[in-house]
């Protein structure tokens, strides 16, 4: 029942704003108003596996599945999404948006949160995919709503990478299933993660390590690992921005649970840390790759989407260095799910402002738009990791536990990692500098875009700050709960 | 029972090299609609293998997903990219970014490329179809490389389809037929990522008026 309470809601709303035409702002406002109904239901979810209580399953074949794991990142997709379409084209913005566009846009992102929330609750590893698969099919549709060349052009590249990638993963699903095959003989549910975690420990080390290649390349490709990251700045720079917010965190965070959804399954089944260490390669990869091209961008809804190449980055060491690890690695996909849905609306508003999205033509932002600028400007040092904001406390968390290890590889990368995030806030803050200060050029009329949108937007700030000044009881034993089914 | 233990090897290898073969025959042509016929001759052999591991293996909803793909990639995907074709026009794949002779050459390394990593794989199964499993990994890595190096739009959805084509045989020779409730997701799936991949296309042809991905090149840094 509390799945259909999820799941439902965007559909339906879908539906409504396929049938209603040609559309009407009642038709947004009111899907915005269902969405509460998925974030409840998700916040139910968390609450009862934080207590402790066992994972809820539903449908033939224990189809859905809502442990701690599924249920924190139910929250965090659902929250994103809600705030999303609170702040929609069609609902509070003003856009040169024709009906149809509106109407489309709608039908599309609604059906793109399904498979976002469908992806996180499947039990079967295999429906996981499909679901997965779904979300590129839909967000590229997407990419195009303003039917631009640079539009249409970053669209065809993100669904041709993120097609391959999303293959590959499937590659990987396959490989990982062959073995149980061999093993067990063709079972009822074998593609269940946890009947998959049970015979995972008789499964061949040397077949799952190749499957776990085929599948970190793939959902590393939609979560934008680098080197797989090469879609992630032009699709985040020409998609609408509430699009772009909601890829950026909800989509990514989807793409990483897959990956540690079946490191779990690799780790039981292969002893010598290899995903770990895969996971930290391609991590300080990510990071170097993000360092420097925050440097090079002219352009800084691309500089917003290296971000996300970098967290990343972070991300993927987290996971890989054992369970102090894992709990900052989550608690700072959590942080950089609330950062990210809110600069990219932020970056939208900006360029609405000052007509183009280049750092070089958005000078004098704190006159132009002191609310926006303060905003967007809070929102930065957030991500770059400085107090007060919830960031500081999981990166600090993060290298206190990579330092902790006992490898003196690992902590020579650590010091690493720690070089190259240094190399990127240098770049950030220059770049930030840039936009804030000195004489807005003189067509660009001062005033803020966002008007009554900037409350939610502040809301999710105070969010920010507050996951900085403390870790709230409720998250800290959820986090707890899922460190212990992650890591055993 | 003899008989057919030493005969289903054999034709599951049989099969898997059609599904191959087909793979390597779009390397050497360059008109698209060439490389629709290739892909549809893939389809009806991948279809054939499926039908043939039902028949060996003893599971007959193989043979739904079977027709289902036989309808959807022999029939109707092929008729979708013949009328795109059509429309959009660039009828020729004319200067592929790696020219046809080396592109044989690296379809032969991927595949030499396939039979090491997947090694380990065939050494432990005991599958009588074993030995077409590095086929379809070779398949896979050979639609990857025709996305990469093909300049005309139409020509990487052709490379997209093969390399969904390849992961099927893969899932079939390896695991004898995924849960059907899967396998149906996978189709549309794969329905639906062409039917946006078209849409794209019309919408390159509009924006660009041409399908060549050359042009696709104004996002940098």
């Amino acid at each position: 029942m509390k799945f259909l309470l999820l799941l439902l809601p965007p559909f339906v709303a879908a539906l409504g704003a396929y049938m209603v035409r040609p559309y009407r702002a009642t038709v947004g406002w009111f899907n915005a108003l269902l969405s509460l109904v998925s974030l409840g239901a998700a916040l139910v979810f968390a609450g009862h596996a934080a207590r402790g209580g066992e994972a809820p399953v539903f449908g033939p074949g224990e189809l859905l599945r809502a442990d701690g794991l599924s249920a924190l990142l139910m929250v965090c997709v659902a929250a994103a999404s809600t705030l999303t379409l609170f702040l929609s084209p069609g609902v509070g913005t003003e856009t040169n948006y024709t009906q149809a566009q509106f109407r489309r846009y709608q039908v599309l992102i609604n059906l793109f949160i399904f498979s976002m929330l469908l992806a996180v609750s499947a039990n079967n590893v295999a429906i996981m995919w499909v679901a997965l698969e779904a979300t590129t099919i839909f967000s590229a549709l997407l990419i195009t709503l303003a039917r631009s060349k640079s539009s249409v052009e970053a669209s065809w590249k993100y669904v041709l990478i993120g097609s391959v990638g999303i293959a590959l993963a499937f590659a990987g699903t396959v490989l990982g299933y062959f073995d149980f095959v061999a093993l067990a003989g063709r079972a009822e549910n074998a593609l269940n993660w946890p009947v998959l975690l049970q015979n995972a420990p008789a499964m061949h080390p040397e077949v799952m390590k190749l499957a776990f290649v085929f599948l970190l390349v793939g959902y590393g490709t939609k979560a934008g690992i680098a080197p797989m990251h090469t879609w992630k700045p032009d699709a985040y720079g020409e998609a609408p921005p509430a699009l772009a917010a909601l890829m950026s965190s909800a989509l990514f965070a989807v793409a990483m649970y897959a990956i540690l959804r079946w490191k779990v399954v690799a780790d039981a089944a292969v002893k010598d840390h290899y995903a770990d260490n895969l996971l930290l390669a391609l991590g300080l990869l990510s990071l170097a790759i993000a360092a420097f091209s925050v440097a090079q961008s002219r352009n800084y809804k691309r500089m917003l989407a290296y971000s996300s190449v970098e967290h990343t980055g972070l991300i993927c060491f987290g996971l890989g260095l054992g369970a102090a690890g894992v709990f900052a690695a989550l608690l700072h996909l959590v942080n950089h799910t609330a950062a990210k849905s809110l600069m990219f609306f932020l970056a939208g508003d900006i360029e609405r402002r000052y007509g183009s999205p280049a750092i070089k033509q958005a000078r004098g932002l704190l006159k132009v738009a002191p609310w926006t600028g303060g905003l967007f400007a809070a929102g930065l040092l957030a991500l770059v990791g400085l107090p007060p904001f919830g960031m500081f406390i999981s990166e600090f968390a993060l290298f206190r536990a990579g330092f902790a290890q006992h490898h003196p590889w690992v902590r020579g990368l650590m010091a690493a990692a720690l070089l190259l995030l240094l190399v990127a806030f240098v770049s950030f803050i220059t770049h930030l500098n840039r936009m804030l200060y000195g004489e807005p050029p003189a067509e660009v009329a001062a005033g803020e875009t966002a008007g009554w949108r900037l409350a939610p937007m502040l809301l999710g700030l105070l969010a920010l700050a507050m996951l900085g000044l403390t870790l709230p009881a409720p998250l800290e034993t959820l986090l707890q709960q899922i460190v212990r089914i992650v890591s055993r | 029972m003899n008989g057919n233990d030493a005969l289903f090897p054999q034709l599951a290898t049989l099969g898997s090299s059609l599904v191959l073969l087909f793979g390597i025959a779009l390397l050497w042509r360059r008109s698209l609609g060439a490389y629709v016929r290739a892909f549809r001759w893939q389809s009806l052999a991948l279809a054939l293998t499926f039908a043939l591991i039902g028949y060996f293996g003893h599971n007959h909803e193989l043979y739904v997903v079977a027709v289902i793909l036989a309808v959807l990639k022999v029939i109707i995907i092929p008729s979708y990219l013949t009328r795109l074709y059509e429309r959009v026009g660039g009828r020729r794949e004319a200067q592929p970014y790696v020219n046809i002779a080396t592109s044989l050459i690296i379809a032969g390394l991927l595949v030499s490329l396939s039979y090491a990593i997947t090694r380990p794989l065939v050494a432990v199964s005991k599958l009588p179809t074993r030995n077409g499993i590095p086929l379809a990994v070779g398949l896979i890595l050979i639609g990857v490389f025709v996305i990469i190096s093909r300049r005309k739009a139409l020509s990487q959805i052709v490379g997209f389809l093969v390399l969904e084509n390849g992961i099927a045989l893969l899932a079939a020779l390896g695991t004898y037929g995924i849960p059907l409730i899967v396998e149906l997701g996978v189709f549309l799936d794969v329905l639906m990522g062409f039917l946006v991949m078209q849409i794209l296309v019309y919408q390159i042809k509009d924006t660009f008026e041409s399908i060549d991905v050359e042009q696709l090149s104004k996002l940098r840094h």
